[in-house]
């Protein structure tokens, strides 16, 4: 039987070989391990042997053919025998087709030097606040190096938070990233932004939850000598500006509440709905002894106690609440910056602020929630609130319905969110 | 090694009967002679399938050192480990594969030893004690002390052969493994295949003693140097070494002199050596002499290495189709095994 | 749960890890060069020995490679190997077993064995070393698939990862720093793990984030407290595992930071900077950036042996204070 000769691969990177030499002729005999010819590669040249005895036939390759590997070149037949009729392969053409138009270098079009300053440059989130501001950063002047435009001159040029740049700004946290306009959370005197970690994790998952550090707690700075509510307003406006919350829905419990509902009066329709937990400013007493005491504590057994009227059920308020509250004050220092706060708008166990002109300023949803057996602040003082604003009080709740009333919070929540968007719509 | 047959071997002249035949056992030399042509055959199928361009990368061919992989092998249980090199696979046939599933891994398909991710130069058979063959000379050496250091401490009277080239034996990891064995008594075979070339260099051109043997003296260890071609030889100083390692005597280091009648790769050349050189070892071909030798002493007749292999060649075939039928990997799964999947981890 | 909680210094943590690893699993031991009676060249295997005998805390012959490959071998085997390179600069030594074997034999052979292989080593300079005894090499491995890279920077951590670390069953490249070795912190008695893909955030902080694992992480810590004076609140994120990186937790702060800096011993180009930078300018985060990505990385140059330079070659406190500075300031 007729063997093939082929044209073998003889480097791993090889595709085609060039028959550069025949040592034997058609019809001609040959001795298995004879030199039978010589191919070249692009690397180097190699000789092949016979790979049988017999008689040379059928050679389908001329000297200088470039084939593919694999192809049959010829047939070492026994006397008599005609080679197998199959097409030889086509060679891949003796030379390699130029390639069309100017070669390309590699790299030779890519400039090694930045070209000469065009316009402003800008920070990745000062291009992203001016488009969704709908400003071009080249007409904006930059405050960084060089002439940079960053986040605070697009938050300059929109009014954002714009005049207090100065001002401290609060801490604040995504509890949650979402969608639309999302909740922010202000807490109460003494607490921090984790308090609505709960509550949050019952909420719509596609609605963004911003919590903030009120100034003087958690990881905000501390107020100022002079605190006053606005203040804390200023404050928590400058955080939003930073993290470029333009439209949302306010819930504030506690001094978080007064300082909610003189933010949602100052900035309107921009506050979607406002719901105050618990608030302060709406009357003249509060727990005088709650808040010294508070203070005053300095160990678990002297702060525990305290904390016990924050809530009817106190188990709802977390295992640690004292500890964590100790460790937090001790850490950050807190304690001046929450007593200045303290003597500031509730001096004397008197609420020395009233954010009633403010609720009935703002236009949108508001309610107020209280726990019917609140002992740090009367739940009577929803009493009398303009009619518009609609009020909970919760039977067997205490000071604190974002844990006290969980289920009903985020009921509330969430009807407010749809009432807050479908008018804005 | 099986010796199903060895109750129906005929009687063999008592004379030239090499002493560990006995040991071997008539089935078991004939199986041996069917493992050399299987060895054989599959690297001349693989090489075919190089040269027409079916297959991928490079591969290294051990045509003509089949009588040491079988011969050590022979000494070998399943529970024994062997590690291997880039030539390896005469090493994997000789421990027990299939060669199906070799050429699988040979043409990258999925029913591969490997899945198609090693390709010729690592595969492996963990199943049958191939820890895999090894791109990097001398790596499986240190590897296969590690074998022996687990089958000590767990006791699992296994013994570990590691074959490697002579080019390994100027490696720093060879001498760094040969004290380690032979200071903690670790039950290993040191098998240097010495085909006389490290690539292109020939052996006295690289290596400054007269023979890799010669090693063991500075690892306090027994050296012996044997005809690589020589199943007898092989085999007896293969069982030899693995009884003495199974007693807690230690490694051996056994020299195995041999050739590869093909390159080091396929791209080689053959610059460094004579047609005639090639020629001379080629009349040394292991598996001719084998079967002559079986035939003389009655364990296999013509007749039964002429059916022999005829199976060997169906057996190819059979392998060959199955590797061919066989499913690429799917780029799905590149990412497949670069770390153990946290379900299948195992405490 | 409520395991007792001492105070333990970072080698005693280590060495517990071990402890409780080879006290519960025969399989495991530990191997490297003077780990027996010597006790580890920075005393971390200490009187281990005397625990668990020779057979399980095993001295090696000074052969990195041969004992890099014995440990390799062992692992595939049925053996859990914890072996000790006196220091990261001789990792160059067994470099061969652990890049070309340890990481790549599960995918190369198809997922039928795998390498429960832990390769301990200090790293980092600090303690007069000079160039071959000095060097932060973590970035070689952390850019091989197949190996995971932790360093710890507390002792808590040292003993969790370090156990998760034995019980994965791939390798895992360990680091600790030189410096860390005599540090204290709280750690509970017994079995607990810190899984090897979280980072942990520090300190939390609005300002700016900067990323540093190690000694790194508490040099990062004690700049925070100095920013902190003036009013800036940097966020400090440890990676505690280097590969595979918890980019989340970095992408996360960066958002609402706007600031990032990384801060590395090892030298500045093409390290571990250079990887966590780039994630955050591919990725959603991006659009969050308010200032260029800084890097604080070792100078390019060998480590000198002289004090003064040495620690010109390294992040100290006060250079990373005035990175910091600058980006919180909007100057940089």
């Amino acid at each position: 039987m007729a063997v093939e000769v082929i044209l073998p691969r003889v480097d791993m990177d090889m595709e085609t070989g060039k028959v550069s030499r025949w040592h034997a002729a058609e019809g001609e005999a040959v001795a298995k391990g004879q030199l039978l010819f010589e191919i070249e590669t692009a690397k180097a040249a190699m000789d092949i042997e016979a790979p049988a005895s017999g008689t040379l036939r059928g050679v389908a390759a001329r000297e200088g053919d470039e084939l593919p590997v694999g192809a049959i070149v010829g047939w070492i037949c026994n006397d008599g025998e005609a080679p197998p009729a199959r097409a030889a392969a086509a060679p891949v053409g003796s030379a390699v087709a130029a390639p069309a138009g100017p070669v390309k270098v590699l790299g030779d079009s890519t400039p090694t030097s930045l070209p000469a300053a065009r316009g402003a440059t800008a920070t990745p989130k000062a291009r992203r606040l001016a488009r969704e501001a709908g400003l071009d950063v080249a007409s904006l002047a930059g405050s960084g190096p060089q002439g940079r435009v960053q986040a605070l001159d697009v938050e300059r040029a929109r009014g954002v938070g714009a005049a207090k740049s100065g001002a401290p700004r609060a801490h604040g946290e995504w509890l949650r990233r979402g969608a639309g306009p999302p909740f922010v959370f202000l807490h109460g005197f003494g607490a921090e932004l984790g308090v609505w970690k709960p509550l949050v994790q019952r909420l719509d998952p596609s609605r963004g939850a911003l919590a903030l550090d009120m100034p003087g707690h958690g990881l905000s700075p501390p107020p100022p000598d002079d605190v006053t509510l606005d203040a804390l307003v200023a404050a928590v406006e400058a955080a939003l500006a930073a993290e470029g919350v333009a439209r949302f829905h306010l819930v504030g419990h506690s001094l978080g509440g007064a300082v909610a509902a003189m933010l949602a009066a100052r900035l309107g329709e921009r506050v979607f709905s406002l719901t105050l937990v618990a608030p302060a400013g709406l009357g003249p007493e509060i727990d005088g002894a709650f808040m010294d005491g508070f203070l005053r504590a300095t160990s678990v057994a002297s702060l525990r106690p305290w904390l016990r009227r924050l809530a009817r059920d106190p188990e709802t308020l977390g295992a640690g609440l004292a500890e964590a509250t100790l460790k937090r004050r001790a850490e950050r220092g807190l304690g001046p910056g929450q007593a200045r706060i303290a003597a500031a708008l509730m001096p004397d166990g008197v609420q020395a602020i009233d954010v009633r002109p403010a609720l009935a300023a703002f236009g949108g949803p508001a309610r107020v929630v209280f726990g019917a057996e609140d002992a740090i602040i009367p739940p009577r003082h929803a009493v009398g609130l303009p009619g518009a604003v609609a009020v909970h009080v919760l039977a067997g709740v205490g000071h604190n319905p974002q844990l006290e009333a969980r289920a009903e919070m985020a009921r509330i929540l969430s009807d407010q969110a749809a009432a807050g968007d479908a008018r804005v719509r | 090694m099986t010796a199903a047959r060895a109750e129906d071997a005929p009687p063999v002249a008592v004379a030239n009967r090499p002493a560990i035949y006995d040991r071997v056992g008539a089935g078991g030399l004939r199986e041996a002679l069917r493992r050399m042509h299987l060895i054989r055959r599959f690297e001349e199928t693989a090489e075919d399938f190089y040269v027409r361009g079916k297959s991928y990368g490079t591969m290294h061919l051990s045509i003509g050192q089949e009588a040491t992989a079988v011969g050590v092998c022979a000494a070998l249980g399943d529970s024994d480990y062997v590690t291997s090199t880039h030539r390896g696979h005469g090493h994997c046939i000789a421990k027990g594969a299939e060669v199906g599933r070799m050429f699988a891994e040979f043409l990258g398909r999925e029913t591969g030893y490997c899945r198609g991710r090693g390709g010729s130069m690592h595969i492996a058979d963990p199943a049958k004690g191939n820890l895999g063959a090894n791109g990097i000379v001398g790596g499986g050496i240190p590897i296969a002390v590690g074998a022996a250091l687990s089958a000590k401490r767990l006791r699992t009277g296994a013994v570990v052969a590691s074959f490697f080239g002579d080019g390994a034996n100027n490696e720093g990891a060879f001498h760094e493994s040969l004290n380690i064995a032979s200071l903690w008594k670790l039950p290993v075979l040191f098998v240097c295949e010495n085909n006389q070339y490290g690539m292109s260099v020939a052996f006295a051109r690289s290596t400054a003693v007269a023979s890799v043997a010669d090693r063991a003296a500075a690892y306090s260890m027994p050296g012996v140097t044997v005809d690589g071609n020589d199943f007898a030889a092989v085999a007896a100083a293969a069982f030899e070494a693995a009884d003495r390692a199974r007693r807690g005597g230690g490694p051996t280091l056994v020299e195995c002199k041999t050739y590869r009648t093909r390159g080091h790769s396929r791209s080689d050349r053959n610059r460094y050596r004579t047609k005639d050189e090639i020629e001379a070892w080629k009349a040394r071909d292991p598996i001719e002499r084998f079967e002559r030798e079986l035939s003389a002493l009655g364990v296999a007749t013509a007749a039964d290495a002429a059916s022999l292999r005829e199976a060997v060649e169906r057996e190819i075939a059979d392998g060959v189709a199955f590797a061919e039928a066989s499913p690429a990997p799917s780029t799905a799964e590149l990412m497949r095994d670069v770390h153990t999947p946290a379900a299948a981890a195992p405490r | 749960m409520t395991a007792p909680i001492r105070e333990l210094g970072f080698a005693e943590a280590i060495r517990e890890a071990l402890a409780i690893a080879m006290a519960e699993d025969e399989r495991v031991f530990v191997m490297g060069e003077d780990v027996g009676v010597y006790g580890g060249a920075f005393q971390v295997t200490g009187d281990l020995v005397q625990r668990f005998g020779e057979d399980r805390v095993v001295d090696t012959p000074i052969s990195e490679l041969g004992g890099a490959g014995v440990a390799v071998g062992a692992a595939l085997t049925g053996l859990k190997p914890v072996f000790e390179l006196q220091f990261s600069d001789f990792s160059t030594l067994a470099m061969e077993q652990i890049v070309n074997q340890a990481a790549k034999l599960r995918y190369m052979l198809g997922g039928s064995v795998s390498v429960p292989l832990v390769v301990r080593m200090p790293t980092g300079s600090g303690l007069g070393g000079a160039a071959q005894h000095s060097q932060s090499l973590e970035a070689w491995f952390a850019h091989v698939p197949g190996l995971k890279v932790v360093e710890p920077t507390t002792p808590y951590d040292a003993k969790g990862l370090l156990l998760a670390a034995i019980d994965d069953p791939d390798p895992v490249i360990f680091f600790e720093h030189k410096l860390l070795y005599k540090t204290k912190g709280p750690v509970p008695e017994g079995r607990y793990v810190v899984p090897l893909d979280r980072a942990e955030t520090r300190r939390a902080g609005r300002d700016l984030t900067i990323v540093a694992a190690g000694v790194m992480a508490q040099k990062a810590l004690d700049a925070a407290t100095i920013l902190a004076s003036e009013g800036i609140e940097a966020e400090v994120i440890d990676p505690r595992v280097l590969r595979p990186l918890d980019m989340a937790t970095v992408a996360r702060s960066v958002t609402r930071t706007s600031r990032l800096l990384i801060v590395y011993e090892g030298a500045k180009s093409f390290g571990i900077g250079a990887e966590i930078a780039a994630a955050i300018a591919e990725g959603e985060a991006f659009g969050h950036l308010d200032a260029p990505i800084l890097r604080l990385g070792g100078a390019e140059t060998p480590i000198p042996y002289s004090p003064a330079l040495e620690r010109a070659a390294v992040p100290q406190v006060e250079d990373i204070v005035a990175a910091a500075r600058r980006l919180a300031r909007g100057e940089a």
